[in-house]
């Protein structure tokens, strides 16, 4: 059983403006085969508390389980995607998506039909001689998806994939996603800071607040699992949309208001 | 040249298929044919400059006598020690000075601190006031060509672990993140993921670096040494031997701009795929 | 287990380092002193560079070499600013000339040393010319390629706003290219220096190359290792200073 559980988790770091805490007394389940999306205003602590479980970051307090394993560090198990541009322009879509198996030393006769299926799956196969460079923004995040996939991770935490993506790539990919999910059925933990976004794509929406991050509400999300775009148009979608907006509007303009006052008035240090 | 060789800039964000494929090469043609242009006018001008008396025949003589003379020397036995001289200095300079860069500006990466108490000495160093040091050199080597490997080495090995450290400091976090998350060893994070990712920057150092043995081999035998191409060129000269003293001339002068293309070649091959062109 | 960066030391204990790296050196160099009787003690080589600075002939040699250095570097930002701006802002004359000034750039200026001599005569000239080839270049590839790298919005800002070409130069081209023009700069110095010391050491009646070259051959190992240190120091503390305004800018 590979689902995820976060215990009292806490983070902080020391920031120019004092000390940040960025994660703060967080206790959350993303079940087995569950598809939990995260969303937050910009600069709370939703993309740590993904670096933390996907073991690059080190809590202050708390501990995570992973698969009933606390996490320690990073863990092939678990994939990780990332908002940047993580496609790396030396290599070929192929060679990109084989990578993490090369790493992993998995025997190379696997290693391609597994980069195949992957890359099949996320429908870029006849890219598979293309550098980056050739290649659209929207194209580049599905080879980072497709490596992803490649190392059938049970676990995928995706920060903010296609944050730097226009609003029709974006929709077109999060529908690809889905699909893939009901594919293969991995644990996803999904952070976003769209909250069509978030609701489109999962089960369960955790709604997080500005510094200290804190999970201030979860949004379960009773759509039928087969659900594509066009069930943002139903009254259902819209209730939802209007519960996590309001819950996030006033944290947002907390959130504007304290980036932009004097650092004095700032979280206290604790 | 300079510290920010800057690696041509990123890759577009939309994406261009095939695009204006042939239009580089055509590129590529003019800029060398007008090269060529270049070095023939020169020629031609100095040809006339000699017939028409503008300057004396031993100040600069004519293209017409130096370059026989240039095709005799390639094949006199005479050439060959001198030449083998000046690029062993050349191949031992590259290869101490690219090997220790890499390896210190590896190093400064890793422990940033460090890097940073050297860097004002480095980059003061960076346009090589330190030929001045080649006479101490000869006193503490002697005059042979380790005095001028050891200053060269090092006169390559700065733009190297400048450009080096700079690369590696320039690389995406997203990568060493990826890295990390698919649990890389710390060498492969450096070779296949870090070194990669900065190889435009460390490419560009090691040109420099490479340009800057040369420079600096030539200008120690020039200055001071028994043999090598510098050498005879200094000998002939004091000897008023200008033909002779010119065809040393244009073979080095062929063999810096020969070298100069050949890096540039191959740091095209090398870092073609990574731009859109 | 994390993927943050170490913190990099205050400023404070970086300049200590540097201080303590030089500190370092001259301790290898006491020690390597005692070690081989060809290395002059620093001690020693201080006092010759002292005693040096109060001889009217060692001034005279400095103020040579420091008259065409500084005419040197005058002539090497001048030039080759406005090559470099005239390469930076024409394609065409880029795709002429742009491959034989990479060649030039990596020639071995000292070989034309026997061309320039008879030319431009001894003395002043011949060593500034020398001076300019080495310096002329590094600030015309920074400022081509300064001026190439300019964000292309820069320009229909300048055209949006109807600047005018003089306009357009001031308040949008020099300051978007200082980084880089700042850099070349800093090396023209040095390279400037260095090519008029070069050529020093041939033919010349005063400089500094020459002192170094004379203590040289009469084997007076702390008066040449002290001039040495004296164009070294002066290289060092301009590119320092140079290098310090361009991270600012930066």
């Amino acid at each position: 059983m590979t689902g995820i559980s976060i215990h009292e988790l806490g983070v902080a770091f020391s920031a120019k403006d004092g000390r940040v805490i960025a994660v703060d007394g967080v206790t959350q389940e993303v079940p087995e085969r569950g598809f939990v999306s995260i969303v937050g205003p910009s600069g709370c602590g939703k993309s740590t508390l993904l670096s933390v479980i996907a073991g690059l970051y080190a809590p202050t307090s708390g501990h995570v389980e992973v698969g009933g394993r606390r996490v320690t560090g990073p863990d092939r198990a678990v994939g990780v995607m990332f908002q940047e541009d993580s496609t790396l322009p030396w290599k070929t879509v192929l060679e990109n998506v084989r990578f993490p198996l090369q790493v992993a030393k998995v025997p190379k006769s696997e290693q391609l039909t597994r980069a195949q299926q992957a890359i099949d799956l996320v429908g870029l196969g006849g890219f598979e001689r293309r550098h980056p460079a050739e290649l659209s923004g929207g194209m580049r995040q599905r080879v980072a998806l497709a490596r992803t996939l490649a190392m059938r991770p049970s676990v995928m935490l995706m920060d903010e994939p296609f944050a730097a993506l226009d609003q029709q790539t974006r929709l077109l990919l999060g529908a690809e996603v889905l699909r893939i999910w009901r594919e293969t059925h991995q644990t996803v933990l999904f952070v976003t800071h769209d909250i069509s976004e978030a609701i489109l794509l999962s089960q369960q929406v955790w709604v997080m607040s500005y510094r200290p991050g804190r999970i201030i509400d979860v949004v379960d999300v009773d759509l039928p699992e087969d659900r594509d775009a066009s069930v943002v148009a139903t009254p259902a979608f819209n209730a939802l949309q209007n519960r996590v907006w309001e819950v996030l509007q006033a944290e947002s303009m907390r959130g504007f208001a304290q980036e932009n006052a004097v650092p004095a008035s700032g979280v206290p240090a604790s | 040249m300079t510290v920010r060789t800057k690696p041509p800039a990123s890759r577009k964000a939309t994406a261009l298929p095939k695009a204006r494929r042939t239009v580089p090469g055509l590129i590529g043609a003019v800029s060398i044919a007008a090269t060529v242009g270049w070095i023939v006018l020169g020629g031609i001008l100095a040809e006339a400059g000699v017939r028409a008396g503008w300057w004396e025949p031993d100040v600069l003589p004519a293209p017409s006598e130096i370059l026989p003379v240039t095709a005799e020397l390639l094949r006199s036995p005479d050439f060959a020690p001198d030449a083998l001289r000046t690029l062993q200095e050349l191949v031992f300079s590259c290869l101490f000075g690219v090997a220790a860069g890499l390896i210190v500006g590896v190093g400064f990466w890793k422990a940033p601190g460090v890097g940073r108490v050297f860097e004002p000495y480095l980059v003061s160093f960076y346009a090589v006031p330190l030929v001045l040091f080649y006479p101490v050199s000869i006193v503490l080597i002697g005059i042979n060509q380790w005095s001028v490997i050891t200053l060269a080495s090092i006169m390559t090995a700065v733009p190297v672990v400048l450009n080096t450290w700079m690369g590696l400091r320039s690389v995406p976090p997203v990568y060493l993140r990826l890295a990390a998350s698919i649990r890389c060893s710390p060498a492969q994070t450096l070779f296949r993921v870090a070194m990669p990712a900065a190889a435009p920057y460390v490419f560009a150092g090691v040109r420099l670096g490479v340009v800057y043995a040369l420079i600096g081999t030539i200008a120690m035998e020039f200055t001071t040494a028994q043999a090598g191409l510098g050498y005879q060129i200094r000998y002939l000269y004091e000897s008023f031997d200008a033909v002779g003293m010119y065809a040393y001339i244009v073979v080095v002068l062929g063999a810096s701009v020969l070298l100069t293309a050949v890096l540039e070649g191959a740091e095209r091959l090398l870092l073609r795929r990574r731009t859109v062109r | 287990m994390t993927a943050t960066v170490s913190q990099p030391p205050a400023g404070g204990r970086v300049l200590a380092g540097s201080v303590g790296v030089a500190v370092a050196a001259v301790v290898l160099w006491e020690i390597g002193s005692h070690l081989s009787f060809v290395i002059p003690p620093p001690l020693d080589t201080a006092r010759a560079l002292a005693a040096d600075l109060t001889d009217a002939l060692f001034l005279v040699n400095l103020r040579e070499t420091m008259l065409a250095a500084t005419a040197a570097f005058l002539l090497s930002a001048a030039i080759g600013g406005l090559i470099g701006l005239g390469l930076g802002l024409s394609r065409v004359a880029r795709l002429l000339l742009s491959p034989i000034v990479t060649a030039m750039n990596g020639v071995p200026k000292i070989v034309l040393y026997p061309i320039l001599l008879p030319v431009f005569h001894l003395g002043y000239g011949s060593k500034i010319v020398m001076g300019v080839l080495f310096g002329l270049f590094p600030v015309l590839i920074n400022v081509m390629t300064g001026v190439q790298q300019i964000p292309s919005v820069y320009w229909r800002l300048a055209r949006s706003v109807r600047a005018g070409r003089w306009q357009t130069l001031r308040h949008i081209l020099l300051p978007a290219i200082r980084g880089p023009l700042l850099t070349g700069v800093r090396l023209a110095i040095s390279l400037s220096l260095v090519g008029v010391v070069l050529s020093e050491f041939f033919a010349t009646k005063y400089g500094l190359g020459r002192v170094v070259l004379r203590s040289y051959s009469a084997g007076d190992y702390p008066n040449m290792m002290g001039t040495i240190l004296l164009l070294i120091a002066v290289s060092f503390v301009l590119s320092l200073l140079l290098w310090r305004m361009e991270r600012r800018v930066r």
